[in-house]
């Protein structure tokens, strides 16, 4: 009987190492490998669904939390403290239904809110978008939708006060960069 | 008693042949529930279920916060079509049914276990992937890696906790199949009700219950039959012939194991993998084709496999049943075999005696069954099942249906196969156009 409970004792260790190694040992492994990847200055980024921008000087590319793709594509880049992302999607409505979808995908997080009135904005090749901005605990941010073509793109870029302050110039002109359609 | 010419059975020459018996271990007279309970491994059991539980619960009360409408209907779509799957399932077990209380286990695992350490497993493997590989990798071939390698290892241990809380429960391949399908259903139907309620938030449309019913449609349906049921079926096998066979050598013991648990992993892969997903440029059809490509292959390797267990498991309990024609005959013995000639038997049954003829087989097969599965473990209730038998019998034959069989049943089985495959393509194809029409692709 002993050797029996302990045989099953040995077993349930075994089991209850393999899940452990699945459920902590796989993410400690995946955390100590550094997802910020270097991303050429000055040279274009494809996002996905045809979308493109140039990222700003200095930034890193977030490999763990960037998803390209055909139809639709996510990229997030990182600029010391600030995390600047852009998602591109296939959309059936117009331009006032993505800004209100991204408000909402904003705010939808607790601690999260949308200050001060949306404004207009533009890009390099004259398409037309809105931008706002919204605060999250100890970080301000600011969010622009632009449609083009059934394409919308979803931009948020969010940090500390000083370095976002600091690096508000460079992410504008990435935004501005942004070109829609595979060439 | 005498039947006339027209209605007496056929000769000898056509007697059906009885299964083949195959290694099974019945569960002893001795063996009782609360004995687990002084197992180190029930007490991990219930704790990683607690665990496992409070962590899905947390995910669903997430995102079920924003849609209720959306989670109850995705909650009681999936449900519905679990219970549908456990009766097949069940079906299958038609000789030594698995204690409910195990089944409900196995569900659990898969459900809360299986599912929560997907969770982080497949996302770590997925940021694995993008760095270093890369981002469009990971895009690409990241669920067809992280899918099995997390959630088929996570899913099998389900089975392997089983055994180490039961083991006089695990009585032959097929019991390793039964359990490997419930944790697979379990897991399924938890990731079904998330994905579902991920396209209601992706499809920005509020509470909406469009896209519930489109994932209903498509995960539930068309990638459902050969998911997550099927590849933990696989590896549930391999693990009870692994606990079972010690006749074996441990080699071919382990070898066994892994190989299933190897061939849940490669369809798994198969199935997740980018392969074939542009449907050949052919749109809903094409994706339609490559499905039943990817899919069919799994579906048949184990229908055969679980066919030849199943007849094996029958076998041995049949041949407890052999020499005494009045509690079952020989064309019954060969009858009882397969879920398809004890329908038959029973359909046969009612076209000459009624309704009531089909009831009295039905018990007389239930009874046989018991009867068979009590002698196999000693026998102290035998008496009771033989004394129900007699009585099935006695009323079959004063309605003059002296042998509960069906003549021809076994050359039914080409017909059957293609008439269900036929089935289940029209279904398919009824299922796809339905998916398109609620806006899906």
């Amino acid at each position: 009987m002993r050797s029996r409970l302990l045989r099953n004792l040995l077993w349930s260790l075994a089991v209850l190492a393999v899940l452990a190694g699945l459920s902590f040992g796989l993410p400690a492994l995946d955390n100590a490998v550094a997802s910020a990847r270097p991303v050429p200055a000055g040279v274009r980024y494809d996002i996905g669904a045809g979308v493109s921008l140039v990222p700003p000087v200095g930034a890193q590319l977030d490999v763990a939390h960037t998803v390209p793709g055909e139809d639709e594509g996510t990229a997030l880049f990182l600029l010391g403290g600030v995390r600047y992302s852009v998602r591109a999607l296939p959309f059936t409505g117009g331009l006032d239904e993505v800004t209100a979808q991204l408000r909402e995908s904003i705010t939808r997080t607790r601690g999260y809110q949308v200050t001060g009135a949306e404004m207009p904005v533009r890009t390099d090749a004259g398409v037309a978008g809105r931008q706002g901005g919204y605060t999250s605990p100890g970080r301000q941010g600011r969010y622009c939708a632009f449609l083009a073509a059934g394409t919308a793109v979803e931009v948020t870029f969010a940090g500390g006060d000083l370095e976002l302050h600091d690096s508000l110039q460079a992410l504008e002109t990435s935004v501005q960069s942004i070109t829609f359609g595979r060439s | 008693m005498n039947l006339p010419t027209e209605d007496r059975a056929p000769g000898p020459d056509s007697v059906p042949a009885v299964p083949e018996a195959g290694l099974v271990i019945p569960t002893p007279a001795w063996a009782r529930a609360r004995r687990s309970l002084r197992l180190p491994a029930f007490w991990l059991l219930i704790a990683l279920l607690l665990v496992g539980g409070w962590q899905i619960g947390a995910l669903l009360r997430q995102v079920a916060a924003g849609y209720p409408a959306a989670t109850g209907l995705a909650i009681g779509l999936f449900g519905l079509y679990a219970v549908l799957f456990v009766v097949f399932v069940r079906s299958l077990d038609y000789f030594e049914r698995e204690p409910p209380l195990l089944l409900l286990t196995a569900l659990g695992w898969g459900a809360l276990t299986a599912t929560a350490t997907a969770v982080r497993g497949d996302a770590a493997v997925h940021d694995l992937l993008a760095k270093l590989v890369s981002p469009a990798f990971a895009a690409s071939w990241g669920p067809a890696v992280a899918g099995p390698t997390v959630e088929e290892l996570a899913k099998t241990l389900g089975v392997v906790v089983i055994v180490l809380i039961a083991r006089a429960q695990v009585n032959s391949v097929v019991d390793g199949f039964v359990y490997g399908a419930f944790v697979g259903l379990g897991f399924q139907v938890v990731e079904d009700v998330v994905y579902a309620l991920n396209a209601v938030a992706l499809a920005g449309d509020g509470d909406s219950l469009r896209p519930v019913v489109g994932t209903f449609l498509l995960r539930g349906f068309l990638g459902g039959l050969w998911s997550h049921t099927l590849f933990s079926a696989l590896a549930g096998s391999g693990i009870a012939y692994a606990a079972l066979h010690h006749d074996r050598s441990a080699w071919r013991r382990w070898g066994a194991a892994l190989g299933a648990l190897a061939g849940a992993w490669l369809f798994h892969f198969g199935w997740n993998s980018p392969l074939l997903a542009d449907g050949f440029g052919y749109g809903g059809p094409g994706v339609l084709a490559a499905l039943l490509i990817k899919g069919i292959p799994a579906l048949l390797l184990v229908t055969l496999l679980i066919r030849q267990a199943s007849r094996r498991e029958a076998g041995y309990y049949l041949d407890k049943l052999v020499g005494d024609e009045r509690i079952a005959t020989v064309r019954e013995l060969a009858a009882l075999g397969s879920g398809r000639t004890r329908t038959a038997a029973r359909r046969y049954a009612q076209t000459r005696c009624g309704r009531p003829g089909r009831r009295a087989v039905r018990r007389l097969q239930r009874a046989q069954a018991l009867l068979a599965l009590e002698l196999s473990r000693g026998g102290r209730r035998a008496g009771r099942y033989r004394a129900v038998a007699l009585a099935q019998r006695e009323l079959l034959e004063a309605r003059g249906h002296p042998d509960a069989y069906a003549p021809d049943s076994s050359s039914t089985a080409d017909w059957s196969w293609l008439v269900g495959c036929l089935c289940a393509a029209a279904l398919a194809v009824a299922l796809a156009l339905a998916i398109r029409a609620l806006g899906g692709s």
